[in-house]
């Protein structure tokens, strides 16, 4: 039993499986695709960068690197999903909710990747 | 501190631009008199075309596009100067074109091309790498084993067709290859001889003299460099032995006949050198059979026949000789018998009662030859066959020689042993020398060998203890932690198995120790010659750059990795020894 590793896989496992929850569901319907949702996915993408931080090999790199490509796009998500509300007060019509969720849609893919590799790192090491 | 720089692209660049200034010249006057003359010609309406209009028509006249007459037709002033245009524009380009096909034709321009993109590609090597002079016989075995070894190597060769094969052989590091004189110092030059990571330079080109040449030219050039010289004459050895300390000499011959000497005396030794050569047919499982002791016959006094002859005497054989020359007085032998080798010489020679005969003249279908009439006249006898030229490979295959000699591959296996295991030799005359007291540590290594790797074909490798070959290890051992050999060659995998490697040699700062034990303990600049699996190399070069795979053999737990739990940790105490636990640091 590794603390590092438990809390490291949580993180990572619980940014993939929010994501999918907020992907889920028709692409252009708000009514699947909860803000509460959306808020929790960012926190929880970026508490996993930050418990990436600090390792220094090269699966360490690569794993900061999509984890930080999951954070760019939700960010957008939730940015654009901010704008068309309150700025430009157009609503979340069909066409903004598809590009909010095809954002998550390659957070999802980025997060997918993540929890590929560290899967496949410990596999290596059968210990 | 260079002497000559190497040629650059700028000398090239030069090259063109000096050979196009006429045509260039011929070009712009052609195209500025078409162009005015143009410009004065009356259009249709009486107007005169615009010096853009005239420009852009010679353009694309003059490269015989032809669009047509534009911007508006032609009147028939006009069309009579278009028919000058495209005289002398067309004649223009037509010289200049000419006149670079010349250039690129010029055989000195594709040789400096070549250079040029040579010395570049030297330059490129991401790696340390050597200098092959001569891309023969025993080069081209060579170069095979670097790349199966995955060191690059700079392969200087005066053969251009030789230089052309080596452009289409499959290796699987990059292998620049130049057709030149390796005994000028420039091509040594753009060889990277002066590079930092040059790691030494072997001449194996079929001329000794040149080859001895280079070594002299090399050692100038720069003094602090490996040579190695492949020659068969004592002389050489000589005057090579004048060029300092780095420098080796390989005579195949005298390898051969040592490596010889070991099969009468040492079958267990000869077998262990087969194996590590990855010879044909080699296994550590297989039976010996040492050489029978008895009568030899040797057919061929020429420096193989010398050597194997100086080899059996000294073990006290029976030895006779067949040769067409005369052997001079410093070889007392028993038996000389003066003609080529055929059933009466042989016969003279005792082949009756002979167990064995080497053949060992400079041409293979005489060699065969005497193979055939030795078995006619005495099937039992055991036969050396020397093999002088590679391409032979299937008749002697066919002839099932019980050793085949070919000076080519065992001078190239040597010098890929001396490259890039350069602590195999040493290994080798201390189990030669502790042979007489301790006879069985040879078959205890042998045992562990087969036990370790089973039937997988060896590997050999050098690990280096050093900052930019084997960072994690270099950073650990920098403080007070202990780490053994035992630990290091922990499977990254589970920690209780070991990898499938058994170390030969250290060389310390302070000595070398042979066979060292599971708790020797490493120090930094310690070169460890291993032998194993290629599997188990490519782990063990992970391990020694990854410090949480290193931290997990040497302890057996996981180091914090990310920063967060390095916090969490910084509760327990500061860690002067960057997170080792206390009980492994040493008590100096």
């Amino acid at each position: 039993m590794n603390l590092e590793k438990v809390v490291f896989g949580f993180f990572i496992v619980l940014a993939f499986t929010l994501n999918f929850g907020f992907f889920l569901g028709e692409m252009d319907n708000p009514q699947y695709h909860q803000v509460y949702e959306l808020f929790v996915v960012v926190v929880v993408n970026l508490i996993a960068t930050v418990l990436k931080l600090g390792d220094r090999t090269q699966i360490g790199a690569i794993l900061l690197s999509t984890s930080l490509v999951a954070d760019l796009e939700l960010i957008s998500a939730a940015i654009y999903w901010t704008v068309v509300v309150h700025i430009t007060e157009s609503g979340l019509t069909p066409d903004v909710t598809a590009t909010i969720v095809s954002l998550s849609g390659g957070a999802l893919m980025a997060n997918i990747v993540s929890v590929i590799m560290v899967v496949s790192e410990t596999l290596m090491l059968r210990r | 501190m260079a002497l000559f720089s190497p040629p650059r692209a700028q000398r090239v660049t030069f090259l063109v631009l000096r050979e196009m200034r006429t045509p260039m010249l011929v070009l712009i006057s052609t195209y500025a008199f078409a162009i005015l003359g143009m410009t004065l010609m009356p259009g249709k309406d009486g107007g005169h075309m615009s010096v853009f209009h005239a420009f852009y028509f010679v353009m694309y006249t003059a490269t015989t596009t032809g669009f047509g007459e534009l911007p508006q037709e032609f009147s028939n002033a006009q069309r009579l100067w278009a028919v000058v245009c495209l005289f002398i524009t067309v004649v223009g380009w037509l010289y200049a074109v000419g006149a670079i096909i010349r250039l690129l034709q010029n055989v000195y321009f594709q040789r400096t091309l070549a250079e040029g993109r040579f010395t570049r590609a030297v330059q490129r090597l991401p790696r340390d790498f050597f200098i092959v002079c001569g891309f023969g016989d025993t080069g081209s075995i060579l170069t095979r084993g670097l790349s199966n070894a995955g060191i690059s190597a700079a392969i200087l060769e005066k053969d251009d067709v030789r230089i052309k094969a080596l452009q289409l052989r499959d290796y699987t590091v990059p292998m620049p290859g130049l057709c030149c004189d390796a005994t000028l110092p420039q091509h040594l030059l753009e060889a990277g001889l002066q590079s930092p990571h040059c790691q030494g330079l072997v001449a194996l080109t079929h001329n000794e003299e040149a080859n001895l040449k280079i070594a002299a030219v090399a050692r100038l050039l720069n003094p602090s460099v490996r040579i190695i010289v492949m020659s068969g004459s004592e002389m050489h050895e000589e005057t090579v032995a004048t060029l300092g300390r780095r420098t080796h000499f390989v005579d195949p011959f005298k390898t051969f006949a040592k490596e010889l000497g070991a099969a009468i005396c040492n079958p267990y030794l000869y077998l262990f050198n087969e194996w590590l050569a990855r010879a044909k047919g080699a296994a550590l499982d297989k039976e010996i059979t040492p050489l029978p002791k008895g009568h030899w016959i040797i057919c061929g006094f020429g420096r193989m026949g010398r050597e194997v002859h100086k080899v059996m005497t000294e073990y006290g054989l029976s030895v006779a000789v067949i040769d067409e020359g005369e052997p001079g007085s410093e070889y007392p032998m028993d038996i000389f018998i003066r003609g080529s080798a055929t059933a009466k010489t042989l016969k003279a020679g005792g082949i009756e009662r002979a167990v064995g005969v080497v053949a060992a003249t400079d041409d293979d279908g005489r060699n065969l030859s005497i193979l055939i009439n030795a078995r006619a006249l005495n099937p039992k006898v055991f036969m050396i066959v020397r093999q002088n030229r590679h391409q032979n490979e299937l008749a002697f295959s066919a002839a099932k020689a019980d050793i085949i000699m070919q000076p080519s591959l065992i001078a190239a296996r040597r010098v890929l042993f001396m490259l890039t295991a350069p602590l195999l030799r040493r290994f080798f005359i201390d189990l030669l020398e502790s042979h007489a007291t301790h006879p069985e540590r040879i078959t205890d290594l042998i045992k562990r060998l087969r036990h370790v790797l089973g039937a997988e074909p060896p590997h050999l490798f050098t690990l280096k203890i050093l900052d930019e070959q084997s960072p994690a290890l270099w950073g650990a051992l920098g403080g007070d932690v202990e780490i053994s050999l035992g630990d290091l060659l922990r499977d990254p995998r589970d920690r209780r198995v070991s990898l499938h490697t058994v170390p030969l040699v250290v060389r310390s700062d302070d000595g070398v120790t042979y066979m060292p034990a599971k708790s020797f303990r490493l120090r930094r600049n310690d070169r460890v010659l291993l032998c194993g699996t290629e599997a188990a190399h490519r782990m063990l070069e992970a391990t020694v750059h990854n410090e949480y795979t290193l931290y997990y053999l040497v302890t057996g737990r996981d180091k914090p990795r990310a920063y967060w739990m390095r916090w969490l940790r910084r509760g327990q105490g500061k860690d002067p020894h960057n997170g080792w636990p206390k009980s492994i640091l040493s008590n100096e």
